[in-house]
């Protein structure tokens, strides 16, 4: 085999995606279809709740137009991180919308699901074995940690893909795994280069997002060759050029020619973007180094308590100039109101819109004077009605607060809408982001073969 | 004086994963990028200042020739969505590297 062409129809599943881009496409003959479902981009919540970020009927409109077209050629459809978090019951929900269209549309083949949530008494045995490191939490992986967290994922490599691959799936339904991995495993498995492969997922992954104009929702072509691949997106009139395409290779990553992933390190340094026609980038030179050992990367998120908020406007400049003073005033003052509460049972957190609301921490300019700011009341406590209830003490407080020079005694709080304080629900963190040395590359992701 | 903006064509930020902010300042011209690359004004110690960190909390701070690009990636104060933050995506954290004063050559 000289060649073998991948098509990602989005960047992410879901948001729909160029139609007739997708058909022209398609015209280019793909091996094959990958597509990407999910990401911890957008916080813990998904991964604590192992709920899908969009509703049901986006995901099932988007595999419906990518099922139709691989059942149509004959060619495997890869899904991984089903469905935003790649948790079993986000998996099951993909299976189960997979198994409803194949009905709907007749269509009729061998389908692999392949778990990534992992069982906590595997997890648990394994800690004795040592080598977790962690990937940013202080805390290290302890079995209190394990069972404070709900759902607990590994990201898969391209080897449990392979193994479906290789046990005759048409379509394979994954959970967690590592993006570029969906895209690399046709190729890894018909031999070609692991470093190329995975580079070309990495591309691959966000589809429309490496061309001009960058767009996630426009499909995007990736062909390896034995010593290159090419990229080109679907669109006749977007393009692909060496910076567009160089560039995407940082993207989300630390480091731009150090990627660690599975098994081992893509290095990227010494890659090469040549631009080949209008449209078409080459890209050759990358180069995966193997880890003695095989590690895949874990997330869990925990419980931080259950949300609520309040959001207010202020106009009044006198309160304004005074409003970090007064907001630390309101912290003591629910301090002292609940100091019934066990100590950590409530949080109080002030975002300051106008302010310093979007940098917090990393903001160097402190010295604005904004004519108005928005205040973002969020309280996170060890119950709902705890934190409602510390949230609309707060905004009561601040709503009748006194200060030096005040001019507006009948209230200092703009309300947008009624009811004040929304209850938000549960909140999450994340907790788990370590790294686990496997024996296997398979041996953490079971693969279940099923004929739809 | 210049300002970084002026050379960039995308100056942007974003998770690498829930614990790392990564920025990635993009040229489209050659020139500019060596411009940038030869003033040896973009370091760890730089960024550091910008974002009121450590500068062991700058992890990467390095030039990628072939995407005529730099690379920074810094620990982030609080993980993506934990109490204390408010950007979940750390897609609105690249401001302050725009203003960068390019010194005129």
């Amino acid at each position: 085999m000289k060649q073998l062409t991948g098509l990602a129809p989005s960047g992410s599943l879901g948001s729909g995606f160029n139609l007739p881009a997708f058909r022209s496409a398609l015209d280019s003959g793909p091996d094959f279809i990958g597509q990407d479902a999910g990401s911890t981009d957008m916080g813990p919540y998904y991964l604590g709740t192992a709920t899908p970020f969009l509703p049901r009927a986006s995901y099932k409109h988007d595999l419906g137009l990518m099922l139709d077209a691989a059942r149509e050629r004959e060619i495997p459809l890869l899904v991984g991180s089903c469905l935003t978090s790649g948790t079993r019951p986000q998996l099951d929900l993909a299976v189960d919308i997979v198994t409803e269209l194949a009905r709907e549309r007749k269509h009729s083949f061998t389908m692999a699901v392949i778990d990534a949530e992992l069982d906590k008494g595997f997890l648990k045995r394994r800690l004795g074995d040592g080598g977790i490191e962690s990937l940013g939490p202080d805390e290290d992986l302890t079995p209190d940690l394990i069972d404070r967290c709900p759902h607990i994922v590994a990201q898969m490599g391209v080897e449990p893909f392979v193994h479906a691959l290789d046990a005759g799936a048409d379509v394979i339904v994954a959970g967690r795994a590592c993006d570029d991995a969906v895209f690399a495993a046709v190729p890894v498995m018909n031999g070609f280069d692991k470093g190329l492969s995975l580079h070309m997922g990495k591309i691959l992954e966000c589809a429309g997002l490496s061309a001009i104009p960058c767009d996630l929702a426009e499909p995007l072509v990736g062909r390896i060759e034995r010593d290159g691949f090419l990229v080109w997106p679907g669109h006749p009139d977007h393009r692909c050029t060496s910076l567009s395409v160089a560039g995407h290779s940082l993207y989300e990553r630390g480091d731009p020619g150090i990627q660690p992933g599975p098994g081992g390190i893509n290095d990227l340094d010494h890659a090469t973007y040549r631009e080949v026609d209008r449209r078409t980038v080459r890209v050759t030179g990358s180069r995966f180094i193997p880890d003695p050992d095989y590690r895949v990367k874990l997330e869990g998120a925990e419980l931080a308590g259950f949300r609520s908020i309040v959001i207010v406007g202020v106009r009044d400049p006198v309160l304004i100039g005074q409003i970090d003073g007064l907001l630390q005033e309101m912290r003591e003052r629910a301090d002292t109101r609940f100091a019934d509460c066990e100590p950590g049972a409530f949080r109080i957190d002030f975002h300051v819109y106008g302010k310093n609301a979007v940098m917090r921490h990393l903001e160097p300019s402190t010295d604005v004077a904004p004519h108005e700011i928005g205040i973002l009341i969020n309280v996170v406590a060890s119950t709902q009605d705890l934190a409602s209830e510390v949230s609309m003490y707060v905004r009561g407080s601040l709503q009748h607060a006194s200060y030096p020079g005040i001019i507006a005694t009948a209230g200092n709080l703009a309300y947008p809408f009624s009811p004040f304080s929304v209850p938000v629900g549960p909140a999450y963190r994340f907790a788990v982001y370590h790294l686990l040395p496997l024996k296997d590359p398979c041996e953490c992701f079971p693969m279940t073969l099923v004929q739809v | 004086m210049a300002t970084l903006s002026q050379y960039a064509k995308v100056i942007r930020s974003k998770n690498a994963g829930p614990f790392e902010l990564t920025f990635d300042i993009m040229f489209d011209s050659r020139e500019a990028y060596e411009t940038i690359r030869r003033s040896g004004i973009i370091t760890a110690r730089l960024i550091a200042r910008i974002y009121g960190i450590s500068h062991n909390e700058v992890l990467v701070c390095r030039s990628y020739d072939p995407a005529l690009s730099f690379k920074i990636t810094i620990r982030r104060p609080v993980s993506s969505d934990d109490i204390g933050e408010s950007d979940v995506y750390g897609c609105q954290q690249h401001v302050p590297l725009t203003a960068i004063e390019i010194p005129d050559t």
